[in-house]
């Protein structure tokens, strides 16, 4: 942990302006190893970040080629054209498309899930020994009801013999009656 | 400081009034810094084009929205850093400088002329510290990773920032210092106590 003194004029410290011996800095430091240590680091990571500087002599070599403007007005020229182009290369729209494909995923899982609760029940149904086609019941029993309509209500496609398949099929004629 | 009322503020305006030749001066003001800077982070003359390029592509479509509050140098060194970020993204490169990007030449004037270097640490010692150090400001803020750039290798100080970006020096200190704890934290975790490659 840096001592407060420490903290207030690190600038000056790394910059070297807060090394001369008068300096309230550098009288600290003199006695404080665990600052002198955090100086020494935060130093060493200054020092490396200086490395960017360009150096006078490289500084011709950097120098745009010519026609540098005349290219700048073409990029942005197709850019003009292109608008989607721009906010695709944004960051805030590769995290709307992240989100995007997150919740769809979300989405995905959650509609499989539900299918497979309810999935089991119709195979436990469907896998009965007495479990016959919705078409042959109702046709048996509501004569001219069409089939067609049962299952666009949504409403089971097989029964079973048990009394719940009377109930249905109760509710399906009165259904039709109403 | 304020921006609004400086000549540079006038050039804005009239680049956001869709004046071409304003457009035309501001690009010509500011193309050597901009790559100086693209070069001072990738080290990549090829690619330093390209980049300048967007940079300037972005200054013309985002300037409206340009509001005076930081020197218009700030915010255009801003979208260059991350555009410098942007590009290592889309590039995937992990590793920044890759040593057959350097001819021989270029190898030994960076040792004899960086100013800033200890030139008895040997090249490529500094390329993978160039790494290093590209990693660990990925890890802070787009903000964070300008200041602490402008502050360290623009050579700017505490003063000048603060007249830069519009926010007073205390508050640059305070960035600055949270800046530097974070990127050494970021070293920890990478499994180096300090930003050398030791």
């Amino acid at each position: 942990m840096m001592h407060r003194i420490i903290r207030d004029h690190l600038e000056e410290v790394l910059t070297g302006l807060g090394s001369a011996p008068e300096h309230p800095a550098a009288k600290h430091l003199m006695d404080c190893e665990e600052c002198r240590e955090a100086v020494a680091a935060l130093g060493e990571q200054a020092a490396i970040l200086r490395q960017w500087r360009i150096a006078p002599g490289e500084l011709a070599e950097i120098e745009p080629r010519s026609g540098f403007y005349a290219r700048v007005l073409d990029r942005i020229e197709a850019q003009r054209g292109s608008a989607w182009t721009l906010f695709f290369d944004s960051l805030f729209a590769r995290r709307i498309a992240m989100a995007s494909l997150a919740l769809a995923l979300l989405l995905g899982a959650y509609v499989i899930s539900s299918e497979r609760i309810s999935s089991p029940e119709i195979a436990l149904v469907g896998g009965s020994a007495q479990s016959t086609l919705v078409s042959g019941q109702v046709s048996d029993l509501t004569g001219d009801l069409p089939v067609g309509d049962l299952i666009d209500y949504g409403q089971p496609r097989v029964v079973t013999g048990t009394p719940d398949q009377d109930a249905v099929l109760v509710n399906l004629v009165t259904y039709r009656e109403q | 400081m304020d921006h609004r009322n400086s000549e540079e503020a006038t050039l804005v305006r009239r680049v956001q009034a869709g004046d071409e030749l304003a457009f035309r001066e501001l690009v010509e003001r500011f193309q050597a810094k901009v790559f100086s800077i693209i070069f001072g982070i990738l080290r990549n003359h090829n690619d330093a084009e390209d980049i300048a390029q967007q940079v300037f592509s972005k200054v013309y479509f985002s300037i409206r929205n340009f509001d005076f509050r930081s020197s218009l140098l700030t915010w255009i060194y801003k979208i260059t850093v991350n555009e410098c970020y942007d590009y290592l993204r889309k590039k995937r490169v992990r590793r920044l400088v890759y040593e057959s990007d350097f001819s021989q030449e270029e190898s030994q004037r960076m040792e004899a002329s960086d100013p800033a270097v200890d030139p008895s640490q040997p090249v490529d010692t500094r390329l993978a510290q160039r790494d290093l150090a590209l990693k660990l400001l990925s890890k802070v803020s787009e903000e964070d990773r300008s200041l602490i750039l402008l502050k360290e290798v623009e050579g700017h100080s505490v003063e000048e920032l603060a007249q830069m970006t519009g926010m007073n020096e205390n508050t640059i200190k305070v960035k600055l210092f949270r800046t530097r704890q974070k990127l050494l934290k970021a070293a920890q975790r990478l499994g180096r106590g300090r930003m050398t490659s030791k």
